[in-house]
């Protein structure tokens, strides 16, 4: 899509195929209360808030708004147009795989095809320097985060378990679990014949009709988007309820650099919208595109008192950026399993991020089933065993009866994991981000584990021609982390750059630590809390 | 297109029982005025024919979703088809055949009931909150036991074999109670299961315990609530049932593609023939009433 389609006073309905809404519009010269770049897991749910809260908002994203009930289709190709595939380079010893597996370019963000796995943090890990002895503190209590991530968990509507085995109680989730296919029973299969708990994933898909949203049909399409509204993304919760409130959403709108005055402090952004470049003035501005376009937005907009980049007088800008451990166990079962069917991940275990004994390695991980499409199979085919030609074909014979478990794990969180600039640029003139990744004996005697663990597991079950897919990873967080001191860190505890105090960063680029399970629910529980903090700072003349 | 010719089938069935149980009974003038005691016999009739009417068009829904998987899932369509004919042929005389079926009705509910248990407790996870969810529902088999039993209790009464007096008026009032009490039972857990989303899935979880309380002092005997009070909670369950169904095919016009999509619909949307199994026991509680009516006058 190349036309921008919120513009004259109304946006897309995602409800209705066709359909609009009305939106509220800002004028540029307007100076509104918060301009915020990106509209995902943390600026989406950041819009909602502070348009709720009374404020002026304008939110842009350089991605589409789509209307999954007509735009969306049953095409693993077609649907690559919600990848942020722009040019980035990769480099270090273990080159991350950019593009599907990790971002997102939509209005709602990556949450458009994420895989719904919604699960809080173990509480230790907000704290897991001191109380584990790795990685780093949050300037967070784990108690407020749990009271918002109830607060999340109630505006998506999680359908999960009636009891969560591990650990602290939590009130019961809004919905009830799906159906387990047969991959999640497989799990569960793994689990009992090693000892341990396993339980049905909460998930942010309805299991149940709520508004105007169906309820999941099964079809197993999610990483790709979902075409029900099922899928309770950014795109069909916040947003409307943002725009609802008065906020506006400028799709298409790719954000090139935040202007600073010469009181350090932010005046708004520019941004390229309908083949120009156009500039927004604003008292506050939110950067919120994830972990590798939050710190090349800040790098990009270095001007003369800030030469090495917006709020970065630390020099971690784009340092310690950490993502996840997503390897994986395959076999093939003499069951027919069809695991492309459901959601893909239904049933997991945390057992391995709650018990500490019986492992040599810090940090947490969990494991849960899988559903991959058929091209991505043949892909994974193809990328971790080089299969090819009718070797190739034979294996996708054995799609319908193929299982698997795989790892969302903690890696430790290192200064050379980084995000810089590289010399090229994109179709904007913008310089594009480099971005270095290796692993540390940390993250490879993790992986071990789980690779070891899992095959058992898979073992245990009727599954045969067992292998390991050694090299994926997922989920890109940090890059501007946050902290107590502003030596040692970006933002504070409320998402508020300590350079510019006008100058707020609220995405998964904040996190000091990644824990062990999928970070999109504590995105969202931190920009609600962020919201929350900033209203209450308006309230008493903070801002 | 497989889901309209089972949908036309099972209708099919549905309207050979019905016409065929009410042909045999039109054979006989109807009395000009009928005594409590024929009253009561025409409601347990009814409510039998509702109650395996349910069972009938429910179990054809989830047994066709489940494939047939075996021929034993085609017992429960062809044992309700039956019992919804004999219940309706009501004749004054005994008949071997009608007290058959009704037995069997009975027994195939209790072999259900054991068949459902087994397909819970060989699942993963067992006696766990998915397979109640998702597992062949526990309870549903009940449903067939209750009209076997209620038939015969009508049929009975009609043919003397049971006199019309408060014994019996209390019996089958504890029937009545248990059975709509299973029922709530059922209905708490699948409307749990959908979160009870609607306000309205609140109703059918509220109004029948209260009519099933009612009933339990009848058959107690306390007098108290008074017959009055009880037939107006009954009349409510009654009518709650028969709402259900229009609740449900609100709920089936909620799912993916809505009625537009009815062959998948009917299967993974709220069930349409389920909520009448209150109305069925309501009837056989409305039944007792009469029959204590009758014992005080
Ligand atoms: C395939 C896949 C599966 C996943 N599964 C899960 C899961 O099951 N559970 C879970 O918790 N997490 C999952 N995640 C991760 C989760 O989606 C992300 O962690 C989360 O969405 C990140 O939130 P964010 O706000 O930081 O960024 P995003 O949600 O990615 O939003 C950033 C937005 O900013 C926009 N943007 C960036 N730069 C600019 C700019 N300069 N100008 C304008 N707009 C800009 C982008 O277009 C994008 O829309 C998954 C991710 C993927 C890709
Ligand atoms: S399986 Fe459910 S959540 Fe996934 S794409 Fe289909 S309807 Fe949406």
């Amino acid at each position: 899509m190349q036309t921008p389609r919120a513009t004259g006073g109304r946006a897309p309905d995602v409800f209705t195929p066709g359909g609009w809404v009305p939106m509220r519009e800002y004028d540029e010269s307007e100076e509104v209360d918060f301009v915020i770049v990106g509209t995902g897991a943390g600026g989406g749910t950041l819009a909602c808030k502070l348009a709720e809260a009374g404020f002026s908002v304008v939110a842009m994203d350089a991605g589409p708004f789509w209307r999954p009930l007509e735009d969306f289709a049953s095409d693993e190709a077609e649907q690559s147009k919600l990848f942020w595939t722009d040019d980035r380079l990769v480099d270090g010893e273990n080159p991350l795989q950019l593009g599907s597996n990790n971002s997102g370019k939509s209005v709602g963000g990556s949450t458009v095809h994420f895989a719904m796995v919604s699960l809080r943090f173990r509480p230790e890990w907000f704290k897991s320097r001191s109380k584990l002895g790795y990685g780093f503190d949050w300037p967070l209590d784990w108690r407020e985060m749990w009271s918002y991530y109830r607060e999340v968990e109630e505006a998506l509507a999680i359908s999960g378990p009636v009891n969560y085995p591990w650990g602290p109680p939590r009130p019961r989730y809004p919905y009830r679990a799906h159906k387990l296919n047969a991959a999640a029973l497989a799990l569960a299969e793994g689990c009992e014949a090693m000892g341990i708990p396993w339980t049905e994933t909460p998930i942010a898909t309805l299991s149940a009709p709520r508004g105007r949203a169906r309820p999941c049909v099964y079809r197993g399409f999610c990483v790709l988007g979902c075409s029900t509204n099922a899928k309770q993304s950014a795109l069909v919760t916040w947003i409307p309820r943002a725009i609802a409130a008065g906020a506006e959403i400028r799709d298409l709108a790719m954000v090139g650099r935040v202007e600073v005055d010469g009181r350090d402090r932010a005046t708004g952004v520019h941004y390229h919208r309908g083949g120009e470049w156009r500039f927004q003035r604003a008292r506050n501005v939110v950067v919120a595109g994830y972990a590798i376009e939050t710190p090349r937005l800040l790098l990009n907009s270095a001007n003369s008192r800030f030469p090495e980049g917006l709020a970065n007088r630390s020099g971690l800008v784009g340092k310690y950026l950490t993502v996840q451990s997503n390897q994986a166990v395959w076999g093939i079962s003499g069951k027919e399993i069809r695991s492309y069917k459901s959601p893909p991940s239904l049933a997991l275990t945390e057992h391995w991020n709650y018990q500490d004994e019986g492992k040599d390695f810090h940090g947490g991980y969990c494991y849960m089933s899988q559903g991959p499409e058929p091209q991505l199979w043949a892909n994974t085919q193809l990328a971790s065993r080089g299969l090819w030609g009718e070797a190739l074909i034979a294996e996708m014979q054995n799609y319908n009866h193929q299982v698997g478990l795989k790892m969302v794990g903690e890696m430790l969180p290192q200064e050379r994991n980084a995000v810089t600039l590289a010399d090229e640029t994109d179709q904007y003139g913008l310089p594009i981000p480099r971005v270095t990744y290796s692993w540390c004996d940390n993250d490879r005697a993790m992986i071990g584990h789980a690779l070891d663990f899992m095959g058992q597991a898979l073992r245990a079950t009727d599954a045969r021609d067992i292998w390991k897919q050694t090299d994926d990873t997922c989920h890109l967080n940090g890059g501007a982390r946050m902290g107590d001191d502003p030596q040692t860190s970006v933002v504070d505890a409320d998402c508020r750059s300590w350079d510019i105090p006008n100058l707020w960063i609220c995405d998964g680029s904040v996190f000091p630590t990644v824990g062990g399970v999928n970070p999109s629910l504590t995105i969202q529980a931190m920009a609600c809390r962020t919201g929350d903090r900033i209203a209450a700072m308006a309230r008493r003349g903070e801002l | 297109m497989r889901g309209r010719n089972a949908a036309i089938a099972v209708s099919g069935l549905f309207a050979a029982a019905v016409l065929g149980g009410l042909a045999a009974r039109s054979n006989r003038p109807a009395p000009i005025r009928q005594p409590p005691r024929e009253q009561a016999a025409r409601q347990l009739d009814l409510g039998a024919a509702t109650l395996a009417g349910s069972v009938l068009f429910d179990s054809a829904v989830e047994h066709y979703r489940g494939s047939f998987e075996h021929r034993g899932m085609y017992v429960p369509l062809a044992v309700a088809s039956a019992t919804i004919a004999a219940s309706l042929s009501g004749a004054r005389q005994p008949n071997r055949m009608r007290t058959g079926v009704h037995v069997l009705a009975m027994l195939t509910g209790v072999a259900g009931l054991g068949f459902h248990i087994y397909d819970i407790s060989k699942r993963p996870g067992g006696w766990s909150w998915q397979n109640l969810f998702y597992a062949a529902p526990v309870g549903a088999p009940g449903a067939l036991s209750l009209a076997g039993l209620t038939g015969l209790a009508g049929q009975q009464l009609r043919t003397g074999q049971v006199r019309p007096d408060s014994q019996s008026g209390r019996a089958l009032a504890a029937l009545a109670a248990i059975g709509i009490l299973g029922d709530v039972a059922e209905v708490w857990l699948l409307h749990f299961r959908g979160a009870f989303h609607n306000p309205a899935m609140v109703l059918p979880v509220t109004i029948p315990p209260v009519a099933s309380l009612c009933l339990a002092g009848v058959a107690a005997g306390a007098g108290r609530p008074s017959l009055r009070t009880t037939r107006g909670w009954l009349w409510a369950t009654a009518a709650t049932g028969l709402a259900g169904v229009g609740f449900h095919a609100w709920g089936v016009h909620r799912m993916m593609g809505g009625w537009r999509n009815w062959s998948q619909n009917l299967l993974e949307g709220p069930p349409l023939p389920a909520p009448p199994s209150y109305t069925g026991l309501a009837l056989a509680g409305l039944a007792a009433t009469r029959l204590m009516e009758e014992a005080h006058e």
